[in-house]
């Protein structure tokens, strides 16, 4: 490759701050430049997506900073000494689902998440949409991994008992015009990419499945394959799979360094002691580059992009079934397909995500404008769609490489690692496709120091919290006589009961925070909030943990929800 | 058994309609989905209660304990603990199916009261940005964790918005030592009652601050700051106005929502102006036998109302049974409609029964915008049938007004409101 022509084009656009140089056979951009977005323009001008080598950025933001990766407040030794043979690293949906998948062998797994529970990043902050693939063109990782991932949910939803739907997905185009290339593209994608179930519909036949789509659609492509899962319940269900199977999930453990020697990881320091890992495996989302820098392996970078989804009151869910959107085929700029309007696995409306570049990998605040941005957008999707059905509004951010592939690999310098970086979407459809694949990679390698035997006992069905509100009368009456706590109602928006709630917290993972709570068995996500629950909810864990209620928090951290008794509470 | 009424919600509104519809001898049900009657009202420890109804100031148990010691002595049935999961309609009854630690019962009822209240506003309806810290409540959770189960949700606290259970709440936790820094409001003019403002905030040295709202949320554990901006007259936030408060709790008082999903799951019409349901002079919505009343059918600010509506739905719903036979009865020509013109955000009822028309009856009316003297007319056919004059409205203090159908020569099929300042 060609460092001198690629920096002279880099710096008649970004300055001539900017070296390029390259290393082990990457591109490394060095220098400082004065804004976020230069630097990701610039990195970005260096890809050669033909050309397979990585873009590592080494670029500094003038004046600023970057935010270091916010810590767990626990210290303790409760992991030191430890050596099991895998140690992944994130408890995100790629780390949950590999964790699932090693326990397939005789293996002692370990998996180390920094906040205080599962999927708290970005897999706890998507849409949950199972993607087709229709937008994927061949050649990438993502691409080899989508259809495999999306054929997979069925059969994946079923044994750790996920609510998942095939809604279908329906990209609606509104120039006649645009029929023919849409048509092709469909063709393409149809017989050369393996979409199978892609086919071009009419105007009349999409009004008649989504009587609520912009009537300007004139046709549209359409997925028949196309899903909606509980993102964080499915993460949360292969995490406690992975539990039942004999794996440990370390909460609030922080990977911090790492002791390199010979191309191998000696030892991971932790805030929670030493851990001596046969192998790593890399799940760590925004800060897989951190941990690569860590293992002596970093070979590509992250850039963070935020997304804001809006989610709205099942009511307005009745707009639409499945999943839309809407295209043209002129040139739009930035990555983001533009969202769209997704029909939930609990039947609310997502409408976005936007894409915004950042350098804060963890702030996770919204934004009015993103909620207006999504609001234009997709009114074009159904003309309805109205800002008054919102319930709350949330933002993750992905974590993309400049290639804007995954990076699923083997330690290129390191050899005892795993990497599983770069995963944004659609990570989520490709995770069950790709935990496969790497926990075999993983297995291999412990093998290559100890035999490695099949798990005899490995149990694939994981039993969730069952959901009473969506049983017949009889299955619950049923339930609630062998447990009345089924039939005292906590969440009037959402029908949860004190038993569910219960269940919950007597998981194979549990979590005793009010979020925790939430992210299991749905208390507080409905039309209040948590404004009547909340309280209650708190009450319950109280109960069950034996925590005195001023202790009981909302999420990680110092988030306590109260400060001590009032002077009566007090009995003073 | 069939019963003659349920009623679903034990809140002051359910108390008073099924105590009125057992008086009516009709074979009454009320179900509860908390352990204990009186809704709301329990945690509602302040006092204030019941000076229409009662000339006393009693606190919210106070007041809900009268209407339960009658509601007892009339040895009505109560099903507590027991929630409510969908509502049939059949030709001659409502089948209605619940959820309690027996397990699923389904009831069977000609008439249903629904007495279902209203919920809170959140932070995200009336967008409010930032991160999602612990930290951030409605006055009503807040209300809760402090009266009902004696902790203590804040320590520094900004409110936003001067609705009553914000004011009310202010002065709770200021007794409770909590720092209150201020109570943001993003209209003008104050939303809660001006004895609220009295005695809540003046008396207790809480600044107000008007035109003002908060637009971000700060901290990633327990909230550590919130955002204040002024706003312009369309309550848009101004740019470069915004300054940052630090503080651990944020608290909500923007607004009740009336709580209708059952309503409207029975298909049940309803009012964009009141978010509760289109109702007639008997209480009664456009689905026959369906009965609304208190904050469910209009979020009232006093309880004396919500108690006197409560009333009428329970006696309707008893006499419509005994006195209908349940006929459904649906020709627009048995009703007036009342319609509203000028400076009057609604009227309740929306409409008259034609029968009702020999009769003294109760309406409610809330203002658009505060107003010096006033005059309230009712107009039938071009002529005015009743006038009222008010020293002032404003829009937070809901007016009753009694009026005597008989004195009035209404005509035609409607009867139309105005409120307007009376021109010095």
């Amino acid at each position: 490759m060609d460092c001198q022509k690629l920096q002279k084009k880099v710096r008649s656009i970004y300055g001539n701050s900017i070296r390029v140089t390259e290393k082990d056979g990457n591109i490394v951009l060095s220098g400082t430049l004065k804004k976020w977005e230069d630097i990701v323009g610039a990195c970005s001008l260096c890809v050669d997506k033909k050309r397979r080598y990585h873009v590592i950025n080494n670029l500094k933001l003038e004046n600023t900073e970057l935010p270091k990766m916010k810590l767990p407040h626990i210290q303790d030794q409760a992991l030191e000494g430890r050596k099991p043979d895998v140690l992944v690293i994130g408890g995100g949906i790629s780390g949950a689902s590999i964790a699932r998948e090693l326990m397939k062998w005789k293996l002692d797994v370990l998996l180390a998440e920094k906040e205080s529970d599962v999927a708290m990043h970005a897999s706890g902050r998507n849409d949950g949409e199972v993607h087709p693939g229709i937008d994927l063109g061949k050649g990438t990782l993502k691409q080899h991994y989508v259809i495999a991932g999306n054929r997979m949910y069925g059969k994946i939803c079923k044994e750790l008992d996920v609510p998942f739907k095939r809604c279908g997905q329906y990209v609606g185009m509104m120039h006649w015009s645009e029929l023919l290339p849409a048509y092709l593209y469909a063709c393409q994608r149809k017989y050369m990419c393996g979409v199978s179930d892609t086919r071009v519909i009419s105007g009349k036949t999409l009004r008649k499945r989504e009587p609520h789509l912009n009537p300007d659609m004139k046709f549209a492509i359409y997925n028949s394959m196309a899903g909606s899962v509980c993102p964080y319940g499915l993460t949360i269900a292969y995490a406690e799979n992975a539990v039942q199977n004999g794996a440990e999930v370390a909460l609030n453990t922080a990977v911090l360094s790492m002791d390199v020697k010979d191309g191998k990881i000696r030892s991971v320091l932790t805030n929670r002691g030493r851990i001596y890992p046969e192998i790593v495996i890399n799940a760590a989302g925004v800060f897989a580059e951190d941990v690569a820098e860590m293992a002596g392996d970093r070979f590509y970078s992250i850039h963070p992009r935020r997304g804001t989804n809006a989610i709205l009151d099942k009511k307005a869910g009745k707009l639409m079934g499945g999943i839309a959107s809407w295209k043209t085929l002129k040139k739009t700029s930035g990555h983001t397909k533009g969202g769209g309007i997704v029909h939930t696995a609990h039947d609310n409306l997502l409408v976005g995500p936007d894409a915004v570049e950042t350098y804060e990998k963890e702030n996770f605040a919204t934004q009015a404008s993103s909620i207006e941005n999504n609001f234009k957008k997709q009114q074009g999707t159904v003309k309805e769609l109205s800002q008054r059905d919102i319930i709350t509004y949330f933002t993750g951010v992905r974590a993309p490489t400049f290639e804007e592939d995954f990076v699923i690999e083997r330690g290129r310098k390191t050899k005892n690692l795993i990497h599983c970086a770069g995963i944004q979407s659609p990570g989520l459809t490709t995770a069950p496709a790709v935990a496969k694949d790497v926990a075999k990679m993983a297995a291999k390698m412990v093998s290559a120091s100890h035999p490695v035997k099949k798990n005899e006992s490995y149990n694939p069905y994981r039993k969730g919290v069952p959901r009473l509100r969506e049983m017949s009368p009889e299955q619950r009456n049923k339930l609630i006589q062998k447990r009345p706590d089924y039939g005292v109602m906590i969440c009037r928006c959402e029908e949860i009961s004190k038993g569910e709630i219960v269940d919950a917290l007597c998981s194979p993972l549990p979590v005793y925070t009010v979020d925790g709570v939430k992210k299991r068995v749905r208390p507080g996500m409905g039309r209040c909030q948590g404004g009547f629950c909340m309280p209650l909810v708190a009450e319950i864990i109280s109960e069950v943990t034996g925590q005195p209620l001023e202790k009981v928090k909302k999420s990680g951290g110092d988030s306590y929800l109260l400060f001590g008794k009032t002077k009566a509470g007090d009995g003073k | 058994m069939i019963y003659d009424v349920i009623v679903i919600g034990g809140g002051p509104a359910g108390l008073a309609a099924a105590i009125a519809a057992k008086k009516e001898g009709a074979q009454v049900l009320l179900i509860e989905r908390e352990g204990r009657l009186g809704g709301i009202l329990k945690q509602c420890i302040h006092d204030g209660f019941g000076l229409q109804r009662f000339k006393e100031k009693l606190s919210g148990p106070e007041y809900a304990e009268r209407f339960i010691e009658e509601f007892h002595s009339l040895e009505i049935p109560a099903k507590l603990w027991t929630f409510v999961t969908k509502i049939r309609k059949s030709d001659q009854d409502f089948q209605v199916w619940t959820v309690s630690r027996n397990g699923v019962e389904m009831l069977v009822s000609r008439t249903l009261i629904l007495a279902t209240g209203c919920r809170e506003r959140t932070a995200k309806q009336v967008s409010i940005h930032g991160t999602r810290p612990a930290g951030v409540y409605t006055a009503g959770t807040a209300q809760h964790f402090t009266n009902l189960q004696g902790v203590m949700p804040a320590r520094r606290c900004v409110i936003l918005g001067s609705g009553d259970i914000g004011l009310i709440m202010a002065r709770r936790l200021k007794l409770e030592g909590a720092d209150i820094l201020g109570v943001y409001e993003v209209r003008p003019e104050p939303s809660g009652l001006t004895r609220n403002m009295i005695q809540c905030l003046e008396d207790f040295d809480i600044p107000l601050h008007l035109s003002e709202t908060v637009t971000r949320i700060f901290g990633d554990d327990r909230l550590t700051g919130v955002e204040i901006a002024k706003v312009d007259e369309q309550m848009q936030p101004v740019p470069g106005t915004e300054k940052r408060i630090d503080c651990d709790t944020l608290i909500l008082s923007v607004g009740l929502i009336p709580e209708n999903e059952m309503a409207e799951s029975l298909r049940v019409t309803m009012d964009p102006r009141t978010k509760g349901p289109v109702c007639d002079s008997w209480a009664m919505t456009d689905v026959p036998g369906v009965f609304s009343c208190g904050n469910a059918f209009h979020v009232n600010d006093l309880v004396d109302y919500v108690s006197e509506s409560g009333e009428l739905a329970g006696t309707s719903a008893a006499r419509y049974f005994r006195e209908l036979k349940g006929e459904a009865d649906r020709t627009a020509e048995n009703w007036i409609s009342v319609e509203t013109e000028g400076g009057l955000a609604y009227v309740v009822p929306q409409k008259i029964r034609k029968s009702d028309l020999d009769k003294k009856l109760v309406f409610y009316f809330r203002c658009r915008r505060t107003m010096g003297e006033s005059m309230l007319a009712a107009i039938s056919a071009g002529k005015t049938v009743f006038e009222k004059k008010y020293q002032a409205v404003r829009p937070p203090e809901m007016e009753r007004v009694v009026i005597d159908l008989s004195k009035a020569d209404i005509v035609g099929t409607s009867l139309v409101f105005q409120l307007g300042e009376v021109q010095a």
